[in-house]
């Protein structure tokens, strides 16, 4: 069986439509009040008061299940990716069987959560591939150093899945939806679990090397910050998806860590509205320079 | 057609004015219909304003194909339009006269209205997909029977008047809040 897998052949039927990080960053729209325009809402955190509340959730549920089918995918690579480090097999990213029991079990769980995610669309009214696909997950899933994969796919990639959990959680709680809170409550515990085993295998696996630990870290804080989705999570009321801080400590998050999440979040924020003003900016100019020939 | 050409997204200025034509011949309405695009946000919302012209004002999300983003979908151009645009038919044609401009419209009465309106264009041949309406329906007024047994009776009618919509809708919120 092959090795370390591209996210451009990863199996999809004709229902799903893979949007590339391109593709997503080259859209100048924004939900981000850029101009100060009066009109637009204050906030865009994703509550039932939302007049496109329905919508909204049901897209990103349909996100969510996607996400649940690459992490199953992401998972899965790592049980298989790495030489086994108690074997004659054995090279310089082996890594302990324990890690990929803990590995299979996430694949276990991933799977669970993509039956639930699937279901729980259905209930919505969503069609499977009703929405486009952003494999962005999978692309941090594909380090070859076993230790940035824990960092960004267990701690970073989880991590927003806490955050974005817990505001389905709440949706779901607010809207009265059974069924919603129910599932995500259910999905966020496993979530948590998730982070906890990345958190600590990424402290064993590094406890002699700090150098790798450190790259980790950074390789973390640069999955941090595109998995705030150009500010889509963050503590401002501006980001649909809040910053979970009380699941995160349970996963194992320090004080400082879900601060400087926080701040990367923000800047994340920042940095969409900035390239947002200079996108509309470019197209406006375009069209001018079209129009007047 | 306002903006006759797009920068932001890849949608066809002549192709949404077709498909403006086509929805006021369906509905039977004769009026001069102008459509603004708003193309520097993904959201979804459409106003009207009655005019004359008749003015639609749309969100580009309301006409995206939600698989290819940027993208036009004509499906979802005709059902946004045709929405706003039955709602303006009830309103002119009797029953519909002590109902609140659609900015005063409240969350439950705006999903009432559009359950019986996206109810009607699925059975005029428009994509209607039951399941999104009843899913918004009930984020409205409740995962109760009473809210399931409001929106089928909406989703099922063709003559209703304002007093009829806004009772139902009524009736399934005083449900979910434990007041009936």
């Amino acid at each position: 069986m092959r090795r370390f897998f591209p996210v451009d052949d990863l199996a999809r039927d004709h229902r799903f439509h893979k949007l590339t990080i391109a593709e997503r960053n080259g859209d100048p729209r924004s939900t981000l009040n850029l101009n100060g325009d009066q009109s637009r809402r204050s906030t865009n955190r994703l509550t039932p008061s939302r007049k496109d509340a329905s919508e909204a959730a049901r897209s990103l549920m349909h996100g969510i299940f996607v996400g649940e089918i690459q992490a199953l995918e992401g998972a899965g690579r790592t049980c298989w990716d790495f030489t086994d480090a108690g074997t004659a097999e054995a090279d310089a990213a082996a890594i302990p069987f324990a890690l990929k029991l803990d590995m299979a079990r996430q694949a276990w769980d991933e799977a669970r959560h993509v039956e639930i995610s699937v279901k729980l669309s259905d209930w919505m009214g969503t069609e499977i591939g009703a929405y486009a696909e952003n494999t962005v997950l999978f692309e941090a899933a594909c380090s070859t150093d076993p230790v940035l994969r824990l960092a960004g796919v267990n701690r970073a990639l989880e991590g927003l899945a806490i955050d974005v959990f817990t505001t389905m959680k709440e949706f779901g709680n607010l809207a009265g939806d059974p069924f919603l809170s129910f599932c995500e409550d259910w999905m966020l515990a496993d979530e948590v679990t998730h982070v906890k085993m990345g958190s600590d295998w990424l402290r064993r696996l590094t406890e002699t090397d700090p150098e790798r630990r450190k790259r980790a870290l950074e390789f973390q804080g640069v999955v941090d910050k595109l998995f705030s989705f150009g500010g889509t999570r963050s503590d401002s009321d501006e980001s649909p998806i809040g910053l979970a801080r009380r699941f995160r400590e349970l996963a194992g998050f320090t004080g400082d860590e879900i601060e400087s999440i926080a701040e990367v979040s923000l800047e994340a924020l920042q940095d969409r509205k900035t390239e947002a003003q200079d996108l509309q900016r470019q197209a406006a100019t375009a069209r001018f320079a079209e129009t007047t020939g | 057609m306002t903006p006759r050409e797009f920068a932001f997204v890849f949608f066809d200025a002549a192709r949404i004015a077709e498909l403006g034509a086509e929805v006021l011949g369906l509905l039977g309405l004769a009026d001069d219909l102008h459509i603004e695009v708003d193309e520097r946000t993904p959201v979804s919302r459409v106003t009207l304003s009655e005019g004359p012209p008749v003015v639609v004002h749309a969100e580009s999300g309301a006409f995206e194909d939600l698989r290819k983003p940027r993208a036009m979908s004509d499906e979802a151009t005709t059902l946004a339009l045709a929405r706003v645009l039955l709602r303006l038919r009830d309103r002119r044609q009797g029953g519909f006269a002590e109902a609140p401009p659609d900015v005063d419209l409240s969350l439950p009465h705006v999903a009432a209205w559009d359950s019986y309106s996206v109810g009607r264009l699925g059975r005029l041949g428009l994509p209607a997909h039951e399941p999104r309406w009843r899913y918004n329906f009930r984020n409205r007024h409740g995962f109760t029977d009473a809210a399931d047994a409001a929106f089928t009776e909406l989703w099922q009618a063709d003559e209703l008047a304002w007093g009829a919509v806004s009772a139902i809708s009524d009736g399934a919120c005083a449900v979910a809040a434990g007041r009936a």
